[in-house]
């Protein structure tokens, strides 16, 4: 698997290198996105996310809806379901632990077919998924996550970056997310949309007690079906996960839509 | 004095039908008589973002034909003469779409990279 990972990171490099000149862009597949919806603007996004480890395979289906309620403040619910199938053990379906998030625009510089966006980010997680029989659907713990998003976005190239820092309770680790992405598309730039996107993403996770670090190197394609429609998909390959051997992920498959309703 | 009142019938004849023929024809001219707006929205680097700004400018009273070139920033549309917003409603919409509004001109004929379709 290692191999495999290190010869589509060294494709999807000289793939992002070589392209360097190519048009952008739409959102981010892992990490997050600094462009709001705009006043009123609202969608849902939902995304099948197969996870594949050593010892068990997880489904979790999360939908997220996002509304704008002032040009710069946009607020959203996540409500996840969970499908956990252990090895020896009966496998459980439900829903997972719920979140509400608000994301405000604190920094905006555009230009002519440019921007640089800071947006600053709080999600709320509640332990809603049950816990009382295993294997649990939730984390039994109410956490917080602040976050900073970033993207530098022009018709050339897009770079987008997310740093949080999610606070737990119920002596579970608090961890610090980090994030970056490049994205491209392979088709001509325009309005409605035809086009076809690529990412690169790098997704991390470090845990603060007991010191360890997950870290997913994430290709993923996007196709702009319409002026409302996003479809994507994404294959997450370890790259480094210092957690025990039976917390392993071998990949996590990702397919998706996003669409936007009014 | 009978030749005088024919002419008079005659001329009454024509005013009336100058009124009922072309009144209405004035009227509709004027009823289509269009104003191009070309509009200058920096940040416009995401065509599935640009949906957004579609979306306001389409609550604009009679706007019509909305053209987005997002590589030249720039977003081209028309309204009914009558119905012409002002810049800044203009610029309020593109602003509350989450873009920033630049220049804004206003014509009688359509731009040359008008995309408007009849």
């Amino acid at each position: 698997m290692k191999q495999y990972t290190h010869y589509l990171l060294l494709t999807l490099c000289s793939i992002t290198l070589s392209s360097i000149h190519a048009r952008a862009q739409g959102p981010p597949i892992y990490t997050d996105t600094p462009i709001l919806l705009g006043l009123e603007g609202s969608g849902v996004r939902t995304f099948g996310k197969f996870v594949n480890k050593d010892k068990a395979n997880i489904y979790v289906q999360p939908f997220i809806f996002p509304y704008n309620i002032t040009p710069k403040v946009l607020v959203g619910v996540l409500v996840p379901f969970i499908n956990k199938n252990p090895e020896n053990l009966s496998s459980r379906f439900g829903l997972g632990d719920m979140a509400v998030f608000v994301k405000r625009t604190i920094f905006q510089k555009d230009g002519k077919a440019k921007t640089f966006r800071v947006v600053g980010k709080i999600k709320q997680s509640f332990p809603t998924g049950n816990t009382t029989e295993i294997p649990a659907l939730g984390s039994d713990s109410y956490q917080t996550l602040l976050g900073v998003v970033t993207g530098y976005i022009t018709t050339k190239i897009g770079l987008y970056s997310e740093l949080a820092y999610n606070v737990t309770s119920n002596g579970l680790s608090d961890n610090f997310v980090y994030n970056f992405a490049v994205g491209y598309p392979l088709l001509r730039q325009q309005y409605p949309a035809k086009q076809v996107n690529l990412y690169l993403e790098l997704n991390g996770n470090y845990l603060l007690d007991p010191d360890s670090n997950i870290l997913f190197i994430s290709p993923g394609i996007q196709w702009i079906a319409g002026r409302r429609v996003l479809i994507e998909s994404g294959l997450q390959l370890p790259l480094v996960e210092q957690v025990a051997d039976t917390q392993k992920t071998n990949y996590i498959l990702t397919l998706g839509a996003r669409v936007l309703l009014f | 004095m009978n030749t005088l009142k024919v002419n008079a019938y005659k001329f009454l004849i024509l005013i009336l039908f100058s009124l009922v023929f072309y009144i209405p024809l004035i009227a509709q001219q004027e009823n289509q008589s269009k104003t191009y707006i070309q509009i200058r929205v920096d940040g416009l680097s995401c065509p599935f973002c640009a949906y957004g700004l579609e979306k306001k400018l389409k609550k604009i009273d009679g706007v019509a034909n909305i053209h987005i070139a997002l590589e030249e920033g720039v977003v081209e549309m028309n309204v009914p003469t009558k119905k012409k917003p002002s810049e800044d409603d203009i610029n309020k919409v593109v602003t509350d779409a989450g873009f920033t509004p630049r220049e804004i001109k206003f014509s009688e004929t359509p731009f040359k990279a008008d995309n408007d379709n009849p």
